[in-house]
């Protein structure tokens, strides 16, 4: 017999045994570390709903989540409105391809969800802050999947930047890996493989037919539904870099770039990335592809420079490090150990996470700028307070990106 | 002593070494399928988003409508057109949009570029068609109403 399970506003948000109910919509790819974190957990949160547009991989999921608890509790769906419509759900994570973000995440703020997107926040400028908006307006708790946020090797670095460690900040530069795939010049349309929704799966991308290599995870390299590493990477360590600068409110005021781009093929993002970002007070942030090494944020400044990337660190000088990694720093951020309980936390206190809608738009809006600089080939000037380009129609055209029907940001 | 064997012919049709007259990248973009070779598109994508002057971005739209109007347009083709008109397009481009717009086969691409037209001429055509269209393709065209800050009865 499956658990009564009770969603947690019945019980008060003071009740000491409520326990979070999660429905996950997209379980691919990303969805996969959620499932393992989430199964993990104390019995404080409980995954009650799946949904995907692949009848296969809901019933792997269905499969795994209820093996896990050892009962037949959580449910699968094929529509991530029913999910969302569901009234013992309280929170959605939202792990499908980017061009699906706002539109999930929107609806599920209607519905009276919290949220948690996975980066980036959404595809376009337009998009995230129409998600944003939608947060605010329902009274919603929304935490971006920029992790780094809640790992203290990043927070160090933050604090230690904006505490003046380096002395004089000069520059921050943020590496991001090369494309890990690689698809030829041409492509052959394929059958749509069973228990697969096509249709549902492009949802607002422009239509294309189904092929393999242009659905499952690498979609990301397809600019009608992602923006490559750009995105996939650079929101990680791009974050960190508005997060060390101030500036989670805020944002560039120019950015100028020269991507390389595919001539041909199925993958239309960048194969290799190089922007720069300007923000007011001079310190420019520039993010490049770097084909050894991986990803990572250096931040370079008078006293030298420190390397921080998710399993290492260096630095010019060993004793930067100890230096930022000491307590009593001038400037302390809110602490956050594990981006899961912060949300969840946060769910709870009905206080903004540390990763919060409007900081992860403001992260994305970055990437977003580099992209249309990299497209556009030159030197853009952007107002951050109104969200758009100065005096360059064609890159304010990008911020956004009419739908396919009958999908709408509506 | 055996002679040399006689050289094989090539075939009539060696793509590989062979060379013809450099085919119009508009026109071909036009013709574009899904899954082809989109190397002639993406030079026209260069030059729409490297026009510099006024009169530039006048030339590119002409040359982007001749394509669409091209008897040979395919569907991916007439999309990236679409896309293009989207960052390229003005007024002028209206009509042409506004019919494929209409038609629930096109709607999607011709919309693609009517909302990203700023002005009166696209909301009008956008509107129009409101009362023409059903279904989806409505729904679509309400939404980029929307989208433009235009007021809208669904």
């Amino acid at each position: 017999m499956a658990p009564l399970i009770v969603p947690s506003r019945v019980l008060g948000q003071a009740a000491p045994s409520r326990r979070i109910a999660v429905g996950i919509v997209g379980c691919g790819n990303i969805a996969d570390s959620h499932f393992e974190a989430l199964l993990g957990r104390p019995d404080d949160v409980r995954i009650v709903a799946v949904c995907d547009v692949d009848r296969v991989r809901v019933e792997a999921a269905l499969a795994r989540v209820n093996r896990a608890y050892g009962d037949a509790g959580c449910r699968g769906h094929g529509d991530f409105r029913e999910l969302n419509r569901r009234p013992d759900v309280d929170a959605v994570f939202i792990c499908t391809p980017d061009h699906w973000h706002a539109l999930v995440g929107i609806d599920a703020a209607r519905q009276g969800k919290d949220i948690y997107v996975e980066k980036p926040l959404t595809l376009t400028i337009r998009e995230g802050r129409a998600l944003v908006e939608a947060v605010r307006k329902h009274g919603r708790v929304a935490q971006h999947g920029t992790q780094h946020r809640s790992m203290k090797r990043f927070r160090d670095a933050a604090e230690y930047v904006r505490s003046g460690g380096l002395g004089r900040l000069e520059r921050i530069d943020c590496f991001i890996p090369p494309n890990n795939r690689h698809v030829g010049a041409t492509w052959e349309p394929e059958p749509v493989p069973p228990g697969l929704d096509w249709d549902r799966w492009l949802g607002p991308a422009p239509w294309r037919p189904y092929s393999a290599v242009g659905c499952h995870y690498n979609f990301r390299f397809i600019a009608d539904s992602a923006y490559g590493q750009v995105t996939n990477w650079g929101a990680h360590y791009l974050d960190i870099a508005q997060w060390a600068l101030d500036r989670d409110a805020s944002g560039p005021v120019a950015v100028e770039g020269r991507g390389q781009f595919p001539a041909s093929g199925l993958f239309t993002t960048a194969t290799r990335v190089d922007f720069t970002v300007h923000y007011a007070g001079g310190v420019p942030v520039t993010c490049r592809t770097r084909h050894e090494g991986g990803g990572t944020v250096r931040f370079v400044g008078e006293r030298g420079w420190v390397d921080i990337a998710r399993g290492r660190m260096s630095a010019s000088d060993p004793r930067l490090l100890r230096e930022m990694q000491a307590p009593g720093k001038a400037v302390s951020l809110p602490v956050s150990d594990d981006h899961h309980d912060n949300f969840f936390a946060s769910m709870r206190s009905r206080q903004r996470p540390i990763a919060d809608v409007e900081l992860g738009h403001r992260t994305t809006t970055v990437c977003n700028l580099g992209q249309i600089a990299m497209v556009l080939g030159r030197r853009l000037q952007w107002d951050p307070a109104r969200e758009e380009f100065v005096g360059d129609e064609m890159a304010n055209r990008l911020r956004g990106r009419a739908m396919r029907a009958p999908w709408s940001l509506a | 002593m055996t002679a040399d064997p006689a050289p094989v012919p090539p075939p009539a049709d060696l793509p590989k070494n062979s060379f013809g007259a450099t085919p119009d990248p508009w026109i071909a973009a036009a013709r574009l399928d899904y899954g082809a070779d989109r190397t002639l598109a993406s030079a026209v994508r260069d030059q729409v988003v490297h026009v510099a002057t006024a009169p530039e971005r006048d030339r590119v739209e002409e040359k982007l409508l001749a394509a669409l109007a091209s008897p040979d347009a395919r569907p991916a083709g007439r999309a990236f057109l679409c896309e293009m008109l989207a960052l390229a397009g003005s007024a002028r481009s209206v009509p042409a949009l506004a019919a494929l717009l209409r038609d629930p086969a096109t709607s999607d691409a011709g919309r693609y570029a009517l909302e990203a037209i700023p002005g009166p001429e696209a909301t009008a055509a956008l509107r129009d068609a409101l009362a023409v269209l059903a279904g989806p393709a409505r729904a679509g065209v309400v939404g980029s109403l929307a989208a433009r800050g235009e007021e809208v009865r669904s």
